[in-house]
């Protein structure tokens, strides 16, 4: 009884613990991703706006 | 059990695989063919019957935009209460697991409505669309959207939310917010196009 205990315990932690890293790689995809596309229009509505007003 | 054929990381392994398999996808001539391939699918659907009624009967095409912002409004309320909570912004008198599941279910409806709406009015502008690099940015957001909420933040936060990681945790949240957010500016863009 206690070792399917444990071992239920076991599964559980391996769960989570796969699950948090699923998440931290792709929270971390969407991060960098949306870092660099945000800046890359930024950058473009910035260069629209210096040649509109120099 | 999947897990027994690629050991106990199975999800992260499904993740990873996939982010690459997204980002070889975006950057080889692998899209380019499969944009020329899917032109028909397009053509095909502006001669349904949702395509004669949204391109003929403007004021169907309008009351269903308009289901579709509802729709969008109440899944970005969704989001920023859930992962406004997670980052312990908002609500934070009330518990996460009350706030979080809570949201998820009217999250899922929302998700439909957008989706039932969305093929209509793609019907209605198919080739218009097409041509449209916005559109398939949106659908790019929208198909990673559903997959990290369903396949990655759901799983993570089915958990007991005090034994997750909070840096993990707080970065699941941004990341979700981010990318609705990414899904709802593109969608406003294709309106403001062509």
């Amino acid at each position: 009884m206690n070792e399917e205990n444990q071992n239920l315990a076991d599964g559980q932690n391996t769960g989570l613990k796969d699950a948090q890293s699923s998440a931290l790689v792709a929270a971390s995809a969407i991060i960098i991703f949306s870092a660099f596309y945000w800046f890359a229009q930024i950058q473009s509505v910035l260069e629209l706006l210096e040649l509109a007003y120099g | 059990m999947p897990t027994s054929i690629l050991g106990p990381y199975f999800r992260t392994i499904v993740t990873v695989a996939v982010i690459a398999a997204a980002l070889v996808f975006s950057f080889t001539y692998a899209r380019d063919g499969v944009y020329v391939e899917i032109q028909p699918l397009f053509e095909w659907m502006e001669t349904t019957w949702f395509g004669y009624v949204g391109k003929t009967w403007g004021a169907a095409f309008a009351t269903i935009q308009a289901g579709h912002l509802i729709g969008l409004a109440v899944l970005g309320g969704c989001v920023l209460v859930s992962d406004g909570r997670l980052l312990g912004i908002v609500l934070t008198d009330v518990p996460h697991r009350i706030v979080v599941d809570r949201a998820d279910a009217v999250f899922f409806w929302a998700l439909a409505t957008l989706l039932l709406t969305g093929v209509f009015m793609a019907c209605g502008v198919a080739m218009k669309i097409y041509y449209l690099p916005v559109y398939w940015y949106k659908m790019l957001g929208l198909a990673c959207g559903i997959l990290f909420h369903y396949y990655v933040r759901r799983p993570l936060v089915a958990h007991e939310l005090g034994s997750i990681n909070p840096i993990v945790l707080k970065m699941t949240a941004i990341a979700s917010i981010l990318v609705w957010f990414l899904v709802a500016a593109t969608g406003r863009w294709i309106g403001f196009s062509g």
